[in-house]
C-alpha cells in the first residue's frame, strides 16, 4: 500500500508541475529505513532506528532548469516547491541540451537481479546487536589490540520511486546489511588505527563475524612498529581496497561533467590509450547481487554494463543524459555516479604479485587527500609494508606517495585474480611499475 | 566505516549548496518579527507542535528509565543558483523539516528521528530511542522554560533569504566574468552562490527550551586554465554567517572570481615538490587546516573519554613549544563556524585549549562533559535533526606570535612554503596529513618557485613541538569538516608559521 501512494505521490506532482506551466518535470521519493547499533567495550554505545524519506524534483521551461527537494511531505510545502521552481527557472538561462532522457524501455527483471532481501527484515534487533558484540570481543581477546573505537552493525532499507512527463514511472527496493570493527594498536605514541567491515546486499553474503574481527585484526598488528624510509622511487603493490581508492579518484577523472568542464586530464581523450593492456576498467550497473546494481539511475535510465577502458584503450566516460548530449554520446546511466565500477581481474594471485618486488611498498593505507583530476596528480599519505626480495618485512608509516594517475594506468605490470564484488567500486591487488615514496 | 577514526577538513564541499527564491512563508514570519529573535513558537505555530505535546513526548523517551531526554526539531531551507559556460545554469531550493529523539542512560544513546511531525510519529519515535534502557521511568520533566542566547554572532540585516534571485544572479555573473576576465588562459569557470536559514528548537528533559536562527552564506569559484596542453584547476570561496552586505564590504565576488583565477593561473607553471624531511612554512591564508587537524580533532572530547586520542592522558602537561596558544570561539561576529547555540542548546564560549603550549581543556558535549565530570562549553554540534550531538569544532584559532612573516621566511635556507589547500585528514592516533594545492619553495630565505600538490604527513605530538616561529598576521579559512559522517561548517585562523622539520610528498 505505502509504495503505491509514494509512486503516486510522484505521478501527482509530475501532474500539478505540468498544469503549473513547466515544459518536463522529474520526481522522485527516496525512503529509508535504517538500522544501527554501535558497541563500545562490550556495551551498547548507541541504538538509531528510523524510516526517513525525502523527494526531489526538476522542472525545465522551455530548457531552463530548476530543482527543488525536501522532507516536508505536505502537499502545501511541495506544491510552493514547484510554483517557486517553475518562476525561478525562468530567470536561468535556455539551455537547448537540458531536457529528460528519452524514454527507454525498461527490460530488466528487477527480482531478478538479487537486491533485496527479506531476510534483513526480519533479523531481529538482539541478533544484531549480539554480532556486534560479537566482533568486538574477538578482537579484544587479542593482547596487541589496545584500544576500540568499537564495532557497529547495520542494516537499511531502501526504496526508491520517480516519474517524469515522459511517461517514465518506476520503482524498486533494495537492502543492505554491515558489519565492522575498528582498533587501536602501537606502543608509546607511535599508535595505529585499522580495522575492517564488510558489508552485503543480502545476509548471506555478510562476512561471519570470526573473519570480520580476524581481518581487522591483522589488518592493524601489522602496522605496529611502523616507521618511515628514506624518499626513493620504488614499484608499489597496491591491496586490494587501494586499488579501489585509485578507481574512485578514476570515476572523478572519467566523470562526463569533468569532462566537458575541462577539469579531467582525460578530457579529450576518447580511443587513445591512456593504460597499458593490463587495463580494462568496467561499470556494470546489472551485476546480480552487487552493491551498485539498480534497475534504473536517478534520473530513469536503465543501468546498463559500459566499458570505460578497454585494454588500454578510453572507450567510453560515465554519463548522464546532459553530459551525454554535451559530448554528444549516449547516457551511461550514470547520473548517480559509478554503479558497480571495477578494473577486470587479471592472472596472477596477490603472492606472485608479491614475490615479483625486489624492493617496495606493499600499500594498505592511506590518508588524506591530494587527488587532482584536472592534471591526474596523486599525492597522499601512505601506510604498508615494506618489499625487500619478494617477501613482506617491516611497517612503514608516516611516509607519503606520489605519482600520476596517467602514469600509474601506464605504468600497471601486474594485475591479481583477487576481485570481489563487496563495493560499488572495487578492483584486485595491482602492481605499478614505480612512484615516489616521500619520507626521511 | 573509515569515518569512524578518520576525521577530516575540506575547503570544497560545501554547505549543502542547494539554491534560491525565497521561501514565502518563511521569510515573511521573519520579517514580521515572529522568529526574530528566533523563538521556538515556530514550530508551535507553524507545524502544530505544542510545548504540552514537547512535554509528553519527552516524558515518553524517558518512560523505560533513560535518564535525559531532548527534541531537536529543525526545519531549514536552502538555496543555490549556479553559473557555468557562460549561462545561469541551475537553482535549487531544499527544504530540511525533522525532529530528532535522544534518550542517554549513562554512557548509552538512544536515537530516533522522523519527518513527520504528528503527535503520533513522534510518540512512537521517542519509544525507538527509548529503548535504550530498560526499566521504569525515574524521572520526571520539569516545565519548559525558554532560555535565549543573547549571543550576537549573525548578520541578519540583509538576510540572504530575503534577496531577489535576480541580485544573486548579479553578484554570481560578477564573479563569474571576473574570473573569466582575468587571464586569457582561463578556459572554464564556474561560479555559485548558496545561502541557508536554519531554525533549530531544542527542548530536554531538564526543563530548557531554547531556539535558533542560523544564517549561512557561500559563494564558490572554480576556474581552470590552460596552457600548452597543460591544465590546472583553482578555487576560492567566500562567506559565512553574513547577509549581502558581506558582498559589498568584505569581499566582493569580483575579488572572489580572480582568486580563483590566480591560483589557476600560478598552478599552470607549478612544479613537482621535492620528497622529504624539510623545514615548512605554514602561509597565513589558509593553513589553519594544521591546527584543526593536529589539534583540533585530538582535542575533542568523545575521542578522549573513550581514551582512543592521543592526547587522552595528557591533561595539564606541556604538549607543544611554549609559544603555542590555541583555542576554539564559536561566538567570533559572522564567522561561518559561528552560532548563538549550540546543537544541544548549550550557549557556547570561547575555549582554551592549549596555552603556552600546556594541554588546559577539550571541546565538550552533553554526554562527553557528564561522563568527564567537566563543564559544557558549547560544542555540541550535529548535521541534521537525523543526527546525534558529537563534540565538534566552531573556529579553532592559533594565537599570533611575535615574529613577522618575512623574518620567518628569512630564516629559511632551503625548505617549501604552502599557501592553499585541498584539505586535511587525521586519525585518533595522531598521524594527519594536509594536502597543499599551491606552495612555494623557499630558497636562501626566499620564496621562489610554485610547487604543486603537496602532501604533508606528520604526528601532532611531535609537530607540536617543532613549531618553531609564530608570526601576527591571523587569517581564517573556511571550510567543512567531516567526522563519524557528519560534516559541520568550520573556520581555522592561524598567522604564518614555521615548523622546524616536516615530511614533504613529492618526486624524486
Amino acid at each position: 500500500m505505502k509504495d503505491l501512494n509514494l509512486l503516486q505521490l510522484t505521478e501527482e506532482l509530475v501532474e500539478f508541475s505540468l498544469k503549473n506551466g513547466a515544459s518536463q518535470v522529474e520526481v522522485s521519493v527516496s525512503q529509508g529505513t535504517n538500522f544501527k547499533v554501535d558497541i563500545l567495550q562490550g556495551e551498547i554505545e548507541k541504538l538509531t532506528e528510523a524510516v526517513s524519506k525525502s523527494l526531489g524534483l526538476r522542472i525545465f521551461v522551455e530548457g531552463k532548469v530548476a530543482r527543488a527537494g525536501s522532507s516536508d511531505f505536505s502537499r502545501e510545502t511541495l506544491q510552493r516547491l514547484i510554483k517557486n521552481a517553475i518562476s525561478r527557472a525562468k530567470l536561468s538561462s535556455a539551455d537547448s541540451l537540458a531536457g529528460l532522457p528519452e524514454k527507454e524501455p525498461l527490460t530488466v527483471d528487477v527480482s531478478g537481479l538479487k537486491i533485496y532481501d527479506p531476510a534483513i527484515l526480519e533479523m531481529p534487533p538482539e541478533k544484531k546487536i549480539a554480532a556486534a558484540t560479537k566482533t568486538e570481543e574477538i578482537c579484544l581477546a587479542d593482547k596487541r589490540i589496545k584500544k576500540t573505537f568499537g564495532s557497529t552493525f547495520s542494516t537499511n532499507i531502501g526504496e526508491r520511486y520517480l516519474s517524469n512527463s515522459n511517461g517514465f514511472s518506476g520503482s524498486f527496493k533494495r537492502t543492505s546489511c554491515s558489519c565492522g570493527v575498528y582498533l587501536q594498536a602501537g606502543e608509546g605514541s607511535n599508535l595505529f588505527d585499522e580495522g575492517w567491515y564488510d558489508s552485503s546486499v543480502n545476509l548471506e553474503g555478510l562476512e561471519s563475524t570470526e573473519t570480520i574481527a580476524k581481518k581487522a585484526v591483522h589488518r592493524v598488528t601489522r602496522l605496529i612498529g611502523g616507521r618511515k624510509v628514506e624518499s626513493q622511487n620504488v614499484p608499489v603493490v597496491f591491496e586490494p581496497p587501494m586499488t579501489a581508492e585509485i578507481l574512485a579518484f578514476f570515476s572523478t577523472c572519467v566523470d562526463g561533467n569533468n569532462i566537458y568542464l575541462k577539469q579531467s586530464f582525460l578530457a579529450g581523450k576518447m580511443g587513445e590509450k591512456v593504460g597499458n593492456e593490463f587495463v580494462t576498467i568496467i561499470d556494470d550497473g546489472l551485476k546480480i547481487g552487487a552493491p551498485g546494481t539498480e534497475p534504473f539511475d536517478s534520473e530513469g535510465v536503465p543501468l546498463r554494463k559500459t566499458v570505460i577502458v578497454e585494454k588500454g584503450i578510453l572507450r567510453n566516460y560515465l554519463m548522464d543524459t546532459y553530459a551525454a548530449r554535451k559530448l554528444g554520446m549516449k547516457s551511461t546511466g550514470n547520473s548517480g555516479g559509478p554503479n558497480n565500477l571495477f578494473l577486470a581481474a587479471g592472472q596472477s594471485t596477490p603472492e606472485q604479485i608479491i614475490k615479483s618486488v625486489d624492493k617496495g611498498l606493499y600499500l594498505t593505507g592511506t590518508i588524506g587527500f591530494g587527488q587532482v583530476p584536472t592534471t591526474g596528480d596523486i599525492s597522499r599519505g601512505a601506510f604498508g609494508i615494506w618489499i625487500e626480495k619478494g617477501e613482506l618485512t617491516y611497517p612503514v608509516s608516516e611516509i607519503t606517495i606520489s605519482g600520476n594517475l596517467s602514469q600509474l594506468l601506464q605504468g600497471i605490470q601486474m594485475v591479481g585474480k583477487d576481485l570481489q564484488f563487496k563495493n560499488s567500486i572495487t578492483g584486485p591487488t595491482i602492481k605499478v611499475a614505480e612512484m615516489t615514496v616521500g619520507g626521511k | 566505516m573509515v569515518d569512524r577514526t578518520r576525521r577530516n577538513f575540506l575547503r570544497k564541499s560545501s554547505i549543502g549548496l542547494a539554491a534560491t527564491l525565497t521561501s514565502g512563508l518563511w521569510f515573511d514570519m521573519l520579517a514580521k518579527g515572529i522568529i526574530s529573535p528566533p523563538s521556538p513558537s515556530l514550530f508551535e505555530e507553524r507545524f502544530g507542535v505544542s510545548r504540552e505535546d514537547m512535554k509528553k513526548i519527552l516524558d515518553i523517551a524517558l518512560s523505560k528509565g533513560g535518564e535525559f531526554s531532548e527534541l531537536f526539531f529543525e526545519y531549514r531551507v536552502q538555496n543555490s543558483v549556479s553559473m557555468e559556460e557562460d549561462i545561469i545554469k541551475d537553482s535549487t531550493e531544499n527544504i530540511t523539516l525533522g525532529v530528532g529523539i535522544r534518550v542517554l542512560k549513562g554512557a548509552q544513546t538512544g536515537y530516533g528521528y522522523t519527518d513527520d511531525l504528528s503527535f503520533e510519529k513522534m510518540k512512537q519515535t521517542a519509544l525507538t530511542a527509548a529503548a535504550i534502557a530498560s526499566g521504569n521511568s525515574k524521572f520526571s520533566i520539569a516545565n519548559l522554560t525558554e532560555k535565549s542566547s543573547g549571543l550576537k554572532v549573525y548578520d541578519l540585516n540583509l538576510p540572504m533569504g530575503d534577496v531577489k534571485l535576480d541580485i544573486k544572479v548579479d553578484l554570481v555573473k560578477k564573479a563569474y566574468s571576473a574570473a573569466q576576465a582575468y587571464d586569457k588562459r582561463i578556459i572554464k569557470v564556474q561560479s555559485s552562490l548558496a545561502d541557508e536559514l536554519q531554525y533549530i528548537t531544542i527542548a530536554n528533559s531538564d526543563g530548557l527550551i531554547i531556539a535558533d536562527a542560523r544564517p549561512q552564506t557561500r559563494m564558490v569559484v572554480i576556474a581552470t586554465a590552460e596552457e600548452k596542453g597543460v591544465s590546472n584547476t583553482g578555487f576560492k570561496s567566500a562567506g559565512g554567517r553574513v547577509g549581502l552586505d558581506f558582498f559589498k564590504t568584505s569581499e566582493t565576488p569580483e575579488y572572489t572570481g580572480r582568486k580563483a583565477s590566480e591560483e589557476a593561473i600560478s598552478l599552470l607553471s607549478a612544479a613537482d615538490p621535492v620528497a622529504g624531511e624539510q623545514p615548512v612554512v605554514l602561509g597565513s591564508r589558509q593553513s589553519g587546516v594544521m591546527i584543526h587537524e593536529a589539534v583540533g580533532h585530538p582535542l575533542e572530547a568523545d575521542a578522549n573519554w573513550k581514551k582512543t586520542s592521543i592526547m587522552w592522558d595528557k591533561l595539564g602537561t606541556q604538549v607543544a613549544n611554549p609559544i603555542v596558544t590555541i583555542y576554539d570561539d564559536p561566538t567570533i561576529p559572522f564567522n561561518r563556524g559561528s552560532y548563538s547555540v549550540d546543537d544541544e542548546g548549550t550557549i557556547p564560549k570561547k575555549k582554551m585549549l592549549i596555552e603556552n603550549g600546556k594541554l588546559v581543556g577539550y571541546l565538550q558535549d552533553r554526554l562527553s562533559a557528564k561522563l568527564m565530570k567537566m563543564e559544557l562549553d558549547g560544542h555540541g554540534r550535529r548535521q541534521t535533526y537525523r543526527n546525534n550531538p558529537i563534540p565538534r569544532m566552531a573556529n579553532t584559532v592559533l594565537a599570533p606570535g611575535n615574529a613577522s612573516a618575512e623574518e620567518i621566511i628569512r630564516s629559511v635556507k632551503k625548505g617549501f612554503y604552502a599557501e592553499t589547500y585541498q584539505g586535511g585528514q587525521v586519525s585518533d592516533s595522531g598521524k594527519f596529513t594536509f594536502s597543499v594545492n599551491m606552495g612555494y619553495l623557499i630558497e636562501d630565505g626566499k620564496i621562489t618557485r610554485p610547487v604543486k600538490n603537496a602532501t604533508l604527513i606528520g604526528t601532532n605530538v611531535q609537530i607540536l613541538n617543532e613549531v618553531e616561529m609564530i608570526a601576527d598576521d591571523t587569517a581564517f579559512f573556511l571550510g567543512s569538516c567531516g567526522k563519524d559522517g557528519q560534516s559541520a561548517a568550520v573556520t581555522a585562523g592561524t598567522p604564518t608559521l614555521k615548523i622546524r622539520k616536516m615530511t614533504v610528498g613529492g618526486r624524486k
